[in-house]
C-alpha cells in the first residue's frame, strides 16, 4: 500500500485524538477483579482519567491518586506519597490487588517506584507509564506485562487444554467476550488479561462497588503459568506473549496483528483447528463465516463508493482498515496516535501518525471519518459520514457493547459503515439538488 | 519569578468568608484519598471559553488529551471556535531532558500562522513546570513577535486543587489583559460577568433580561467571552460574580486597582434569578434602572408562574430526597420547591455551615439535614415516600431498590437550567424522569431469582 509517515515535523499537536499511558494503564487494572488502580502524580491526571472513562463506559471507575504536590514532588521520592496511599486506601477498601502506575511528574523527578514497591505490605504491582513516552496501547501493554511478570508463577509442565487471550487495549469488553467464547467453542477453557468482558462490560450489580467490579481474579493470574496456548491479539501486545514464556518455555505462543475480516478470524479458526485435531468448527462459528461473507457482499456496493478516513490506535486502525478494504471501501488515509509496528501492514493510500488537523487538511481525499468523537466536529463541519469508534466516545451510549471482531462483528461492522455510507451521500446529494 | 502570582497569597483570600475562621493546611490533598480536579484543570475551566483565544497546554498528553471537549460552554463567536480546539505541545522525553522551549516557541509560532487567534494562553503543566522551561520569556518574546498577547498561566497541576487554578487564571487575566485597551464607548450600565461559562448556554438565559434593561455586558470571564472585550474590563461600573467563589480574589483587585465595587449571586433558580437581577440594578445606584427591573422581574415571574402551571400541576405531592454537596444542597432544593416538589431531606455532609444554615432555611423545620446521607437516604425514602432521589451515580442502587425515579445531579447536563427558562428545562426533564417506568422495570426480579 501507501508509504508510511511515522514522523511528524509539526512541534505541537493540534485536536489530539492521542491518550496517554497511564491512561490505558488504569484501564488494563480495571480489568483485573477487586482492583484499585492507583495513579502516581498530581490528582488532575487521575481526576481527569476517572472522569473520562465514566463518560466513556457510563460506569462507575476505580482509581485513586497519590495526589503529589508542589512541595512533595521536590521533598518526596514516592516514599512517603505511595506509601500513605496504600495506607488511605486500605483503611477504607480491601483491593485484592493495588495497581500503581505513574505518570510524568515522578518520571521526571526520578521517583523508584520499584523500590517503594518493596517496602509495601500489600499485593501491588507497579508498572512505569510516564505519559511524555508512548500512548494508550503502551501504558495498557506496559500494565500486562507488569501483571505477568510480577504475579504469574513460573511453572513446568503445560495444561493444553488453558488458554491465555492477551487482547489490545481497543477491544471493547464484547469483543473480548466474543473471542473468549469463540475459542472456547472449540473446548479450551480461556483467560483473558487483562480481562475487560466482566468488569466495564456495563452490567448492573447489586451495589456500586469502590473496586474493579470483575475482571481476571488475581488468583488466576498466578497460575497462567500452565497454560498450553498464548494467543495474543494486536502488534502491542506481542511482548507480553513473550514475557509469559519467560515464565514457561513450554507454553506456545500465537500472534495476531488483529482479529477483524474474512482473513483474520480465518487463521484463528486454523489454528484452533490444528490444535485440537478437529475436523470442522462449532456450527455457529461456520454459520457467522457464511453470514460474514454475505455481509460483505451486501455491503460492497455502498462501500467500493466511498473513501475512508480512519483514526485510531494502531492495533484497531489495522483491523478496521483491513476490514473496510475487503469490501470494497478505500481507505485514503490512514492516521494513528502513535508509531508502531502495525503501520507497514495497514492497508491505507496514506498512513500517518498525527492528529485531526492532518484529517482536516486531507478533508478532500474522503466522505466518511471513522474515529473518536472528537471527529464529530470535523465530520460535522465538512459534511463527512462518521463512524464512531474509539476511545472517547461521550456522544453514544452503549460502547462497551460494539462488536467489531471475528465472523459475527465484522457482519455488523460492515453493515454500519455501508449504511452511514449510504445515508452520507444521500444527505450530500439532498443538499445539492436543494 | 516576579511577575508569577504569588499562591499563598491567592489561598489567603481575605474577601473569602470561610477565612475568618482559622483552617489548617485546607490546601494540602491526601494520597490515597483525594478526589477532584487540579489547578490546571481549573484555570483550563476559567479560560477556555474564549473562543478567539488560543489555549496552548505546554505538557505531556494527559493534560489535554483527556480533557479537551470535554465542556459544551457555549458561544457566538462567528470565526473558528477555537473552545473546540485543542492544541499541545505534547512533550516526549527529549523535551524533558534538553527542555521544552524551543518547541513551545515554534508551537506558538504555528498557532499564529495557521489560526491568528486574538490571543494565546500558554498553560504550564507539572512537568513543563518541574522542568524548568522559561513560559514567562517566551511568551514575552512571542507577544513582541505576533504583536498579540501571549500570557503564561502559571497553574500546573501540583500546586492544588481546581478552585486555586481558577485564581490563578485570573491572575493571568488581570495581569496581561484588563485594562490594556480602551472601549469604544462606554456607558453608564456597563457590567462584567465574572466566573460565568456559559455552560449549556446557561447566562444566555438571562443577557437578553439584562440587555432589555439597558444593562451591557462589557465584557466576561468568559462565557461566550471575546479577548478584546476583556481587556477593557477596566471600565466597568460593576463585576458581577456568578456562581464563583474562585475568582474573588480578581474581583477584589479590580475594586483596588479600578476603584470597581462587585456583587456575587447566582443565576439558578426563579428566587436567585429574580434577586440576582434586583441586586444588579441596586449596585447600579439608578433610580429608574431599579423601577424597570421590578416591574421586569414581576413580568417574568408571572409568565413562568404561568408556564409552570401544568408542571405544577404534575409535581403536586410529590417529594425528593436531594444528595449532594456545596451550595447545590440549597439551591437545587429551592428550584425544586419552585416547581412545587417537597423536598423532604437534603445531603449536607459536603457544605459548608454557610450552606447548611441555608439548607435549613429553604427545607423548612420538618426537612432532614442528612449528616450521613450513604446510611441515611434508603430509610428516610422510605419513611417519607419520596418519588425521587436526585444524587450522584453512586446512589442510582438505593434508588433502584426502593423503585423510585432516580436524576443523576452530576451528569454533564445537555440544556441549561440557568435563568427563568432553564426551571422549565429541568421542569420537563424531571417530569419525563418521574413518568419514566425504567426505574420500576429494572428491578424486576430474573426468574430464576423469584
Amino acid at each position: 500500500m501507501g508509504g508510511v509517515i511515522h514522523k511528524r515535523n509539526k512541534p505541537l499537536q493540534v485536536n489530539p485524538f492521542k491518550l496517554s499511558q497511564p491512561m490505558g494503564a488504569t484501564l488494563a487494572f480495571l480489568g483485573v477483579d477487586g482492583c484499585m488502580p492507583l495513579m502516581h502524580g498530581g490528582q488532575g491526571c487521575t481526576s481527569f482519567t476517572k472522569v473520562f472513562f465514566t463518560r466513556h463506559f457510563c460506569e462507575p471507575i476505580a482509581i485513586q491518586t497519590s495526589a503529589v504536590t508542589d512541595a512533595i514532588a521536590v521533598l518526596d521520592g514516592g516514599d512517603y506519597s505511595i506509601v500513605e496511599s496504600v495506607r488511605n486506601i486500605t483503611k477504607k477498601v480491601t483491593p485484592s490487588l493495588i495497581g500503581l502506575h505513574t505518570t510524568g511528574l515522578p518520571e521526571t523527578k526520578g521517583d523508584d517506584i520499584r523500590g517503594v514497591a518493596a517496602q509495601i505490605d500489600y499485593p501491588l504491582v507497579y508498572v512505569n507509564t510516564p505519559d511524555y513516552e508512548g500512548g494508550f496501547e503502551s501504558g495498557w501493554a506496559l500494565t500486562c506485562k507488569a501483571l505477568i511478570e510480577q504475579l504469574v508463577e513460573p511453572a513446568k509442565g503445560v495444561d493444553d487444554n488453558k488458554l491465555v487471550l492477551l487482547p489490545h487495549v481497543s477491544l471493547t469488553p464484547i469483543e473480548v467476550e466474543k473471542i473468549k467464547e469463540f475459542i472456547e467453542g472449540f473446548g479450551f477453557i480461556v483467560l483473558a488479561l487483562p480481562d475487560l468482558s466482566t468488569s466495564l462490560d456495563g452490567h448492573l450489580g447489586d451495589k456500586q462497588a469502590a473496586l474493579s467490579s470483575g475482571g481476571i481474579a488475581v488468583e488466576d493470574i498466578g497460575r497462567l503459568g500452565d497454560a498450553g496456548l498464548v494467543v495474543s491479539v494486536g502488534d502491542s501486545m506481542q511482548d507480553c506473549g513473550a514475557a509469559l514464556l519467560e515464565k514457561n518455555p513450554e507454553m506456545r505462543h500465537h500472534h495476531f496483528p488483529h482479529l477483524q475480516g474474512l482473513e483474520a478470524t480465518d487463521a484463528l479458526a486454523k489454528l484452533l483447528l490444528a490444535e485440537t485435531g478437529f475436523n470442522g468448527p462449532p456450527l455457529d462459528v461456520a454459520r457467522w463465516r457464511k453470514r460474514l461473507q454475505d455481509a460483505m457482499l451486501d455491503s460492497h456496493f455502498s462501500l467500493g463508493q466511498s473513501r475512508f478516513l480512519v483514526a485510531a490506535e494502531p492495533d484497531q486502525l489495522a483491523g478496521l482498515c483491513q476490514s473496510l478494504h475487503d469490501a470494497g471501501g478505500r481507505v485514503t488515509a490512514a492516521i494513528s496516535t502513535t508509531d508502531s509496528p502495525q503501520l507497514v501492514k495497514v492497508k491505507a493510500d496514506k498512513v500517518l501518525v498525527g492528529d485531526l488537523e492532518d484529517a482536516e487538511q486531507l478533508a478532500d481525499d474522503y466522505d466518511l471519518i471513522v474515529g473518536n468523537c472528537h471527529c464529530e466536529a470535523l465530520a460535522h463541519r465538512l459534511h463527512k459520514g462518521l463512524v464512531l469508534r474509539g476511545f472517547p466516545n461521550w456522544e453514544q451510549v452503549g460502547n462497551a457493547l460494539k462488536n467489531d471482531v471475528l465472523y459475527e462483528g465484522g457482519c455488523y461492522f460492515l453493515f454500519e459503515a455501508a449504511n452511514t455510507a449510504t445515508v452520507t451521500r444521500d444527505m450530500r446529494r439532498g443538499a445539492r439538488t436543494l | 519569578m516576579a511577575i508569577k502570582p504569588k499562591i499563598k497569597e491567592l489561598l489567603d483570600e481575605s474577601s473569602c468568608a470561610h477565612n475568618q475562621v482559622r483552617k489548617v493546611a485546607c490546601n494540602a490533598p491526601t494520597p490515597g484519598a483525594t478526589t477532584g480536579g487540579c489547578a490546571f484543570e481549573g484555570a483550563q475551566i476559567s479560560l477556555f471559553p474564549y473562543a478567539d483565544a488560543a489555549h496552548l497546554v505546554h505538557g505531556p498528553i494527559t493534560c489535554l488529551g483527556s480533557s479537551w471537549e470535554t465542556r459544551a460552554t457555549g458561544t457566538s463567536y462567528p470565526g473558528r471556535d477555537l473552545t473546540r480546539m485543542g492544541f499541545t505541545t505534547d512533550i516526549n522525553i527529549n523535551d524533558v531532558v534538553f527542555s521544552g522551549e524551543e518547541k513551545l516557541a515554534a508551537a506558538v509560532d504555528y498557532i499564529m500562522a495557521h489560526y491568528a487567534p486574538e490571543a494565546v494562553f500558554v498553560y504550564a503543566t507539572c512537568v513543563t513546570a518541574m522542568i524548568g522551561d522559561d513560559i514567562d520569556l517566551l511568551c514575552k518574546q512571542a507577544t513582541e513577535r505576533h504583536g498579540v498577547p501571549v500570557m503564561p498561566v502559571h497553574a500546573p497541576g501540583f500546586v492544588g486543587s481546581k478552585n486555586l487554578g481558577s485564581r490563578l487564571a485570573g491572575e493571568a487575566v488581570l495581569m496581561h489583559l484588563i485594562g490594556t485597551k480602551e472601549p469604544e464607548e462606554t456607558m453608564a450600565f456597563d457590567i462584567n460577568l465574572i466566573g460565568e461559562y456559559n455552560v449549556t448556554g446557561d447566562m444566555w438565559q438571562y443577557t437578553p433580561l439584562l440587555e432589555e434593561l439597558g444593562i451591557r455586558v462589557l465584557s466576561t470571564l468568559s462565557g461566550d467571552g471575546r479577548i478584546a472585550q476583556i481587556r477593557t474590563a477596566h471600565r466597568a461600573k460593576l463585576n458581577v460574580l456568578v456562581c464563583a467563589k474562585s475568582l474573588v480574589s480578581l474581583t477584589r483587585k479590580m475594586q483596588e486597582r479600578y476603584g470597581i465595587p462587585s456583587i456575587s449571586l447566582s443565576f439558578y433558580g426563579k428566587r436567585e434569578t429574580s434577586t440576582g437581577l434586583l441586586a444588579i440594578a441596586a449596585a447600579l445606584g439608578d433610580q429608574d434602572l431599579m423601577e424597570r427591573t421590578r416591574l421586569l422581574v414581576a413580568r417574568e415571574e408571572a409568565k413562568l408562574t404561568e408556564k409552570l402551571q401544568p408542571y405544577r400541576c404534575f409535581f403536586k405531592g410529590k417529594k425528593a430526597v436531594l444528595n449532594t454537596g456545596g451550595n447545590k444542597t440549597w439551591s437545587i432544593a429551592a428550584a425544586l420547591q419552585d416547581l412545587g416538589i417537597d423536598v423532604v431531606a437534603t445531603a449536607v455532609k459536603k457544605a459548608t455551615e454557610d450552606d447548611r444554615e441555608k439548607a435549613r432555611q429553604a427545607l423548612g423545620e420538618n426537612g432532614v439535614l442528612m449528616m450521613n446521607p450513604g446510611s441515611e437516604q434508603a430509610k428516610i425514602i422510605e419513611e417519607t415516600g419520596a418519588d425521587l432521589l436526585l444524587a450522584g451515580g453512586r446512589s442510582l442502587y438505593t434508588a433502584i431498590k426502593k423503585g423510585i425515579a432516580f436524576a443523576d445531579v452530576n451528569q454533564e447536563k445537555k440544556k441549561s437550567y440557568g435563568g427563568y427558562d432553564g426551571l422549565l428545562n429541568l421542569a420537563e426533564d424531571l417530569k419525563s424522569t418521574l413518568q419514566n417506568p425504567v426505574f420500576k422495570n429494572v428491578a424486576r426480579r430474573a426468574p430464576w431469582e423469584e
